[in-house]
């Protein structure tokens, strides 16, 4: 009887925990989308408002025609990005390579950037990921402050190599990307 | 809004002026309200669309990731500090992955509490430029910078094109240029590290 006691108290246990488990993790991403999701879709929205009805989004599809949409112009955009003065002001929150992800989509989907160009695109509006994070990531790491010293440094540099490199890559990875149409 | 410009011009001073500041400004409120009209457009288009999925997926990693448990992955951790060619992959493409993964933006780049400090910047590098292309397979990773992706792949999908190529391949050349940072990184550190020991 008191197998059968404690198989029961097992199984309910159990259950219990993964039903409790799933509940946690529900309301986990409900309070990300509320907190961190919503407010971003808002403030996007706002940008894409702007940009559709008023004249700005002529003025930015030009400046963004020429250069998003040749393989030079992509690779120019990312070193921009990648230089090492310039990409730890860029990478806070990712908020500029949100919003000039947010263009170059809305460009997209008007047809004024090939949509193949989307995935070197994706590439080239971000090597500056991360770059103002770097003493913080490497602490999260516990790595010691001479490593920090060094650590900042040569992830800015390598971004000038990698930066455009990831570009190449991903330019020659779209091939036959969204072409068949 | 042409008549409105119309009276404008053609307007009789004295009495047609008040009729066309009017007119003007209602033009104007139309069009400032039309801005936000299309932006709530916009914001129900994204609300409906991508953000239910985005709930559920979140739900089931999220409770997959508590049923493993994060401290699982902690092995992974020193088998990638090993030293040798052979481990170069583990370390730059399967920990930042399994780490991305499972411990999501920010708490990922603690798996590097495990590496030796001259793989730490290195791993950093790898592991940060892994958090926007696991995203279009995996929005769980960094759901607070999802618009890296989503805005991009919105405007592939006004094209009428599905999403599923464009994600899989980001994810891929992502695994591949998170590869090439680790190493390149690694190289760099290793150089500054001896000129300035």
């Amino acid at each position: 009887m008191s197998a059968l006691n404690n198989l029961i108290v097992k199984v309910g246990r159990s259950v219990g925990g993964v039903v409790g488990t799933l509940y946690q993790a529900g309301r986990d991403s409900v309070d990300t989308v509320i907190r961190n999701v919503i407010p971003f879709m808002a403030f996007i929205s706002f940008i894409i408002g702007l940009i559709l009805t008023t004249g700005i989004g002529d003025w930015i599809a030009e400046g963004l025609k020429g250069s998003a949409s040749t393989l030079p112009g992509l690779l120019a955009i990312s070193v921009v990005c990648a230089i090492p003065l310039i990409s730890p002001l860029l990478g806070p929150g990712a908020v500029i390579a949100q919003i000039v992800g947010t263009l170059l989509g809305v460009e997209i989907g008007k047809g004024n950037i090939p949509a193949q160009y989307s995935l070197p695109a994706l590439f080239a509006i971000n090597p500056q990921v991360g770059c103002d994070f770097i003493p913080v990531g490497l602490a999260l790491g516990e790595a010691e402050p001479a490593t920090v010293e060094v650590g900042v440094p040569a992830v800015l540099f390598s971004r000038l190599v990698t930066g455009p490199l990831s570009v190449v890559i991903a330019y020659f990875a779209s091939f036959g990307l969204y072409s068949n149409n | 809004m042409n008549l409105h410009s119309l009276i404008l011009l053609s307007a009789d001073v004295t009495v047609e002026k008040q009729d066309g500041i009017l007119g003007a400004l209602a033009t104007g409120a139309e069009e400032f309200i039309a801005v936000f009209n299309e932006g709530g457009k916009v914001l129900l288009s994204l609300m409906g669309g991508i953000l239910p999925t985005l709930i559920v997926l979140l739900t089931a990693v999220n409770a997959l990731v508590r049923l493993i448990g994060p401290e699982k992955i902690e092995n992974l951790g020193k088998a990638a500090a090993r030293p040798g060619l052979q481990w170069y992959p583990v370390r730059y493409i399967v920990l930042p992955f399994v780490a991305v993964f499972v411990l999501t933006n920010p708490m990922a780049y603690t798996m590097g509490r495990f590496l030796p400090e001259r793989f730490k910047p290195a791993f950093y590098d790898s592991a940060v430029s892994f958090v926007h292309p696991i995203l279009g397979i995996f929005p769980h990773a960094n759901p607070g910078e999802l618009f890296v992706y989503v805005g991009i792949a919105t405007g592939i999908q006004q094209l009428g094109y599905g999403l599923g190529d464009l994600a899989v391949r980001y994810l891929l050349v992502g695994l591949v240029v998170i590869f090439i940072r680790g190493i390149v990184t690694e190289i760099i550190t290793a150089r500054m590290m001896k000129k300035g020991a």
